[in-house]
């Protein structure tokens, strides 16, 4: 897969959520199910590899760059992983702006509840698949 | 990495007070992407601009890219095993887990009684839209939307 096409995709999953594994019902969506560039399985060994890892929880996009594209795919997932974080400079000079207008608190309260929501919606598709390949492993 | 471990250095040493740490906070949160990240943007924006902004950021996520690199590295290597796949497994149920946990993480903060109505509403509808198979920007773009226009809770109008 092109580590471009990787980037944009990793990067408009880390553009959309609001905490490490946020980014991961984006990412299955358009990785596995849309692309099928990676497998669940695969999805599933990056979050893995990504929560036993010391550092930021959202780390785990570069195993997901890595599976769909190789070294140059890691190295667009840590991109990715990175990008947003500059937007945090922007923010702190607008931030006294506009994040006193309780409108605008609320659209993103509104945002990070439909994150916990996708997120419960990830974790559970995660521990199916766990289930699975253990039962598979028996027989 | 933890925000806190952060605080406590800078913080003993003087280089930013409770403060800084609070907007560094609150700003992270609302900053897309992983929120240790931005604060630590941040940090390094406070003293040195965006050369300290980048230096920051090159430092807090390199070490721990270099290592999820190098471990899916060896996991495409050695996962057609019975017994590493096995491991693997009880890991990923470890891992859900733990993403269930950030979930929880995530909710707790809008329980408390004056946002409860509003947090119960538009987790309904994500949860409706996610059934009825919306993609996740969507899914945020209609909760962000429903939030902004339901009734604030007294405290915040």
């Amino acid at each position: 897969m092109n580590p471009l096409v990787i980037y944009l995709l990793l990067l408009k999953a880390t553009m959309t959520s609001f905490a490490g594994m946020g980014s991961l019902p984006q990412i299955r969506q358009d990785f596995v199910e849309t692309r099928r560039a990676i497998t669940d399985e695969q999805l599933s060994q990056a979050v893995l590899v990504g929560r036993a890892t010391i550092g930021p929880m959202g780390a785990y996009v570069v195993s997901v760059g890595y599976f769909a594209g190789g070294p140059p795919g890691a190295l667009a997932g840590w991109l990715a992983m990175i990008t947003p974080a500059l937007i945090a400079i922007p923010l702190l000079t607008l931030i006294q702006r506009w994040l006193h207008l309780p409108r605008i608190r609320a659209a993103v309260d509104g945002v990070i509840i439909a994150s916990a929501v996708l997120l419960v919606g990830s974790g559970a598709s995660l521990a199916v698949d766990a289930v699975q390949q253990l039962m598979d492993l028996k027989s | 990495m933890s925000i806190e471990l952060l605080r406590r250095r800078f913080t003993t040493r003087g280089w930013i007070d409770a403060r800084d740490h609070g907007v560094f906070i609150a700003i992270s949160r609302f900053t897309p992407g992983t929120v240790v990240l931005a604060y630590v943007v941040m940090l390094g924006w406070r003293f040195h601009r965006w050369l300290g902004a980048v230096f920051a950021l090159v430092v807090a996520s390199v070490p721990a890219s270099l290592i999820v690199f190098s471990l899916s590295a060896t996991l495409a290597r050695i996962d057609r095993y019975a017994a590493v796949r096995a491991l693997l497994a009880v890991g990923i149920l470890v891992a859900s887990v733990l993403v269930l946990a950030s979930a929880w993480h995530l909710l707790r903060p809008y329980l408390p009684k004056p946002s409860r109505l509003r947090t119960f509403v538009v987790a309904g509808v994500a949860i409706v839209l996610v059934v009825l198979g919306a993609t996740p920007v969507r899914v945020l773009l209609v909760a962000a939307v429903i939030s902004s226009v339901l009734p604030l809770p007294e405290s915040t109008e």
